[in-house]
């Protein structure tokens, strides 16, 4: 049967939207399952309006058979095998013929019963109860209450649409009852439409001007902007994010192309591009990376033929960019360098300081960083881009636009004749915003966005913030995040607890948090966010988080080992190594370590073993100061006959206190080998029963 | 077409629905949320429908009368109606209509936007409402007044009369703007906020603005104590607007801001338990 429920509601958030579908439909499904109605096909649909719910299923529960338990055995009959008046007497109160009673077993011993078809409830009875539940277990990030009532929501709910076969399912949520209406387009087309069936409903919204489907609404857009591009032979420029929000935001997509003076133009496109989406949602047009004095806008209306929608907006825009245009003049008669004194009065966090304060501090990191990495020696550009990257914040054009945070000082810095380099690093020192972003193109940006990030973080953590479940007020994660993006995308190769160390040092003794604290917490954030990462890029979660077993002193390294277990994992010698290796961990738990003596050894597997790890040993440490876990890990696989002889032929548990210890310490020495290589305890193989199913 | 017409035309509209004509508040506001008329009205259970005119002091947005858009005072139509009705966004919808604007011809779009005023302790979700990319009013439930949960939900509409004026008569100089048929907006207002301007950001004494900050601070604490709640709220509109000039003339460091929106939203907090009765009993 057909099951059709729309939620109207006054416009939510795209990201409301986006995310109550996503819920809304994994909740009916699981309380459909839950209530054994079969669901062959369930999906959402949704605009800023409305959340729509469509879904097959079946008219009624799944039948249920029941076990009625009675007596028990020995009491229900007698020694004869025959029933009991007790047995009797239980067939009789259930109105069942006592033949059809039959031993079943419990846990609390034998007992007779018998089965009964349990006929399922109708489906409309159940969705009247798990309708309203699921509505009111959605939840936002920001809810509201409205008018005398006490629900809570994301925006009002005004209509709310339940059919099942055609025939409204009666609830009510917080005084509003179910009906079979619904309305066309708010403004143009508000009138009220009687609902028989899901073809019916989409075709009357679709004449009443709204298309529901998201896909089809972005389609409509994405190929009007290229009908309205193609002449001009230009771009958009692109917007994800923005396009998401407005195929969400209208009901009915009309796409304008409007114009600016091109005076306007002197402006970057960065610029003019956040002006334009600020505010008025619009994109920019380009031509190769160069702006063209025109924008694009999304009405929520079928037409334009007056040309009014698109005048309108091009009379805001101007307005916009007036502004902007005033600001960009008024900032460059203050150059970054007299701007900096400023930053004492504007406040990094109560606890952490000014910007000046954090400033400073950059610049201690920045220099600690160049020394230590390749090729930044160089890049003297990174130490003025680190004293001026903030003040940019005391500019009128952040105080309008902050999330052009760090690109306003970069412009300015280029516009006032700054060396390249240090407009660079300064342009890009917020990037990569998120691991979709790029990361910085420049080293020295590089370097100054990871001290940045990292100052950030540490600071935080040292003021006692915990970062918790969907809690992250300060960012952490997605600087975590972006610091790893740029050691892995630039294979920057130093220390990283050194540098979390010198961080900490700089802040001198600001930070409240005993140091130890802070360190481990920082690098077990640091843990969790290169799992994500490299569990997001695909990998095995149980390579990563082996790899990740052998901990994160240097980032590029931890990566290479996750690359090098993945490369590695099909090969026939990998699943008998781990299984080996997991034997070596087996043994060795709760045995003490000790030292190892050559000349203890008696049998000849013990001595062949011992020089196969000599050699791999010399063999493996240069490979593993270089980073080629792939080598290595190919070197170590070599130990494996070695060990399996050991195994067969030696008993590690000699009665022999000494060859004991010595037998234990040769293989505490070959799985320190193995645990600069991964944790292979955590990697999952078949017929392994400590680490299965997890 | 004039401000003055389109303010009789609201009103007229706004009335007709129920709302009681309120006389502009005569303290100096940022809003019209911080007027009487609103800020008590919207603490309690009983209904209220209210709307009126209220001229509005942002210093900060002063410009000299040289841009045709910003200025230090502009004037807001505001109307409370409490509980929010279940058609109000169709009442807002058919006053745009009233006002001649054919809407088939337009745009219009209620585009998620979430107020707050740290200063009183109040906040509200809702949009701000686009007319062809011009924002002519913001829609907000409140939520919060005082620091307290409001109960029932108040609707707010606050119409940008100048920004709304300047679509009406296809404007693009707010100075352009016909106040009534005879006097612009040029007129009556350029010289004031050329002024105005020049007081906001370079005359004001900063020792003088601080003085009655910490006045106003003291006396509102002395009223609320004697439960004169209505004279004590009046003093943290003063207190508020002493900050505001602070504020322009550049005078306020970032910590002193926090500390200051602080002070102020205390004293409001208090004033709103005190008028709900519920000062003393927590």
């Amino acid at each position: 049967m057909e099951f059709l429920l729309e939620i109207t509601v006054e416009e939510m958030p795209s990201s409301h939207v986006r995310t109550a579908l996503e819920d809304i439909g994994a909740r009916l499904g699981r309380e459909l399952a839950a209530a054994k109605i079969p669901v062959s096909s369930l999906r959402t649909y949704g605009t800023c309006r409305r959340l729509v719910v469509l879904a097959d299923l079946a008219g009624s529960q799944e039948a249920r058979e029941e076990l009625v338990t009675g007596p028990p055995k020995s009491v229900a009959y007698g020694a004869d095998g025959l029933p009991t008046a007790a047995a009797l007497g239980f067939a009789r109160s259930r109105g069942i013929d006592v033949g059809r009673l039959e031993v079943v077993k419990t846990d609390k011993g034998e007992y007779v019963g018998f089965r009964r078809i349990e006929q399922g409830k109708d489906a409309a009875e159940i969705l009247g109860r798990i309708v309203p539940q699921a509505i009111g277990a959605l939840s936002f990030p920001k809810m509201m209450r409205w008018g005398e009532g006490q629900f809570r929501f994301s925006r009002p709910i005004r209509n709310i649409l339940c059919l099942l076969g055609g025939t409204t399912v009666p609830f009510a949520i917080d005084g509003l009852s179910s009906t079979n209406t619904t309305a066309g387009h708010k403004i143009r087309s508000p009138l009220t439409i009687t609902v028989t069936s899901f073809a019916q409903y989409k075709d009357a919204l679709q004449e009443h001007l709204v298309i529901l489907d998201a896909g089809e609404r972005k389609a409509a857009i994405l190929s009007q902007i290229e009908y309205l591009l193609a002449p001009l032979q230009a771009q958009l420029y692109s917007d994800p994010e923005l396009l998401d929000k407005l195929a969400n935001d209208v009901e009915c997509p009309l796409v304008l192309l409007g114009d600016f003076p091109e005076p306007y133009l002197e402006l970057p496109l960065e610029i003019l591009s956040t002006a334009m989406r600020e505010g008025q949602k619009l994109f920019s047009v380009v031509k190769g990376k160069k702006q063209l004095p025109c924008f694009l806008g999304v009405a929520d209306v079928p037409a334009d033929p007056k040309g009014f929608i698109r005048k309108g907006n091009e009379r805001v825009l101007r307005a916009r960019l007036e502004d902007a245009r005033f600001f960009w003049e008024q900032d460059l008669k203050t150059s970054l360098k007299k701007r900096a004194p400023a930053l004492k009065h504007v406040l990094f966090q109560e606890k952490l300081g000014s910007y000046d304060d954090k400033t400073q501090r950059l610049k201690k990191i920045v220099s600690y960083l160049c020394d230590r990495l390749e090729g930044c020696q160089e890049a003297a550009g990174v130490m003025t881009a680190a004293e001026f990257c903030k003040t940019d914040l005391v500019t009128d054009m952040v105080r309008e636009f902050p999330s052009l945070q760090g690109k306003v000082g970069g412009l300015y810095a280029r516009a006032e004749g700054l060396p390249a380099e240090v407009s660079q690093a300064i342009y890009e020192h917020y990037q990569p915003v998120g691991l979709d972003d790029e990361s910085p193109a420049s080293l020295a940006g590089a370097v100054l966005s990871i001290a940045d990030k990292l100052d950030s973080i540490i600071g935080v953590v040292g003021i006692g913030v915990q970062t918790t479940g969907s809690s992250d007020p300060f960012g952490l994660r997605r600087n975590a995040q972006g610091i790893c993006k740029i050691i892995l995308d630039r294979k920057l190769d130093f220390s990283f607890p050194r540098l979390m160390a010198k961080v900490l040092a700089v802040y001198g003794d600001k930070l409240k948090r005993p140091k130890a604290e802070i360190l481990d917490y920082t690098r077990e954030f640091f843990l969790n966010r290169l799992r994500y990462i490299y569990e997001r890029r695909g990998y095995r979660y149980d390579l990563v988080n082996a790899a990740l077993g052998a901990g994160i002193d240097n980032i590029v390294h931890s990566f290479s080992r996750v690359k090098a277990l993945d490369g590695l994992k099909a090969s026939p010698q990998f699943e008998p190594f781990i299984l080996m290796a997991k034997r070596v961990n087996n043994i060795l738990t709760g045995q003490p370590a000790g030292p190892l003596n050559a000349d203890l050894f008696v049998e000849k597997a013990e001595r062949n073993l011992f020089s196969t790890f000599s050699i791999v040993k010399d063999n493996v440490g240069p490979m593993i100061a270089k980073g080629d876990f792939a080598q290595a890990q190919k070197m170590v696989f070599r130990l494996q006959p070695g060990l399996d002889e050991f195994f067969n032929g030696v008993l590690v548990m000699a009665e022999d206190k000494k060859l004991r210890k010595n037998r234990l310490a040769l293989l505490q020495a070959i799985r320190g080998i193995l645990l600069q290589m991964a944790d292979y305890s955590q990697v999952v193989v078949e017929g392994d029963a400590s680490t299965a199913k997890k | 077409m004039s401000l003055q017409s389109l303010i009789l035309n609201l009103q007229r509209y706004w009335a007709d629905q129920g709302c009681y004509l309120a006389p502009s508040y005569d303290v100096e506001v940022g809003a019209g949320t911080m007027t009487p008329d609103t800020f008590f009205r919207v603490l309690d259970k009983r209904s209220w429908k209210v709307a009126y005119v209220q001229p509005s002091r942002r210093p900060t947005d002063g410009r000299y009368g040289e841009n045709p858009h910003r200025v230090q005072k502009h004037h807001q139509f505001q109307v409370i109606i409490k509980p929010s009705p279940a058609d109000i966004q169709r009442l807002y919808i058919d006053c745009l209509t009233s006002l001649g604007i054919d809407l088939k011809d337009h745009d219009l779009r209620f585009d998620e936007d979430d107020w707050e005023s740290p200063t009183i302790g109040a906040w509200g979700v809702g949009w701000q409402v686009m007319l062809d990319g011009l924002e002519i009013s913001q829609f907000t439930y409140f939520q919060q007044a005082g620091g307290l949960e409001v109960f029932p939900v108040p609707v707010e509409i606050t119409y940008g009369l100048e920004r709304l004026e300047m679509f009406l008569e296809e404007k693009d100089n707010i100075y352009d703007l016909k106040w009534s048929e005879d006097v612009s907006y040029r007129d009556l207002r350029f010289e004031e906020e050329r002024q105005f301007s020049e007081y906001n950001f370079n005359q004001a004494s900063v020792r003088s603005l601080r003085e009655a900050f910490g006045s106003a601070e003291r006396e509102a604490v002395r009223l609320i104590e004697r439960k004169l709640i209505l004279p004590a709220y009046d003093m943290c509109l003063k207190c508020s607007h002493a900050f505001n000039l602070l504020d322009s003339r550049g005078a306020i460091s970032v910590t002193e801001r926090v500390k200051m929106i602080a002070q102020i939203r205390a004293l409001v907090n208090r004033i709103a338990l005190g008028f709900t009765g519920a000062e003393g009993a927590s």
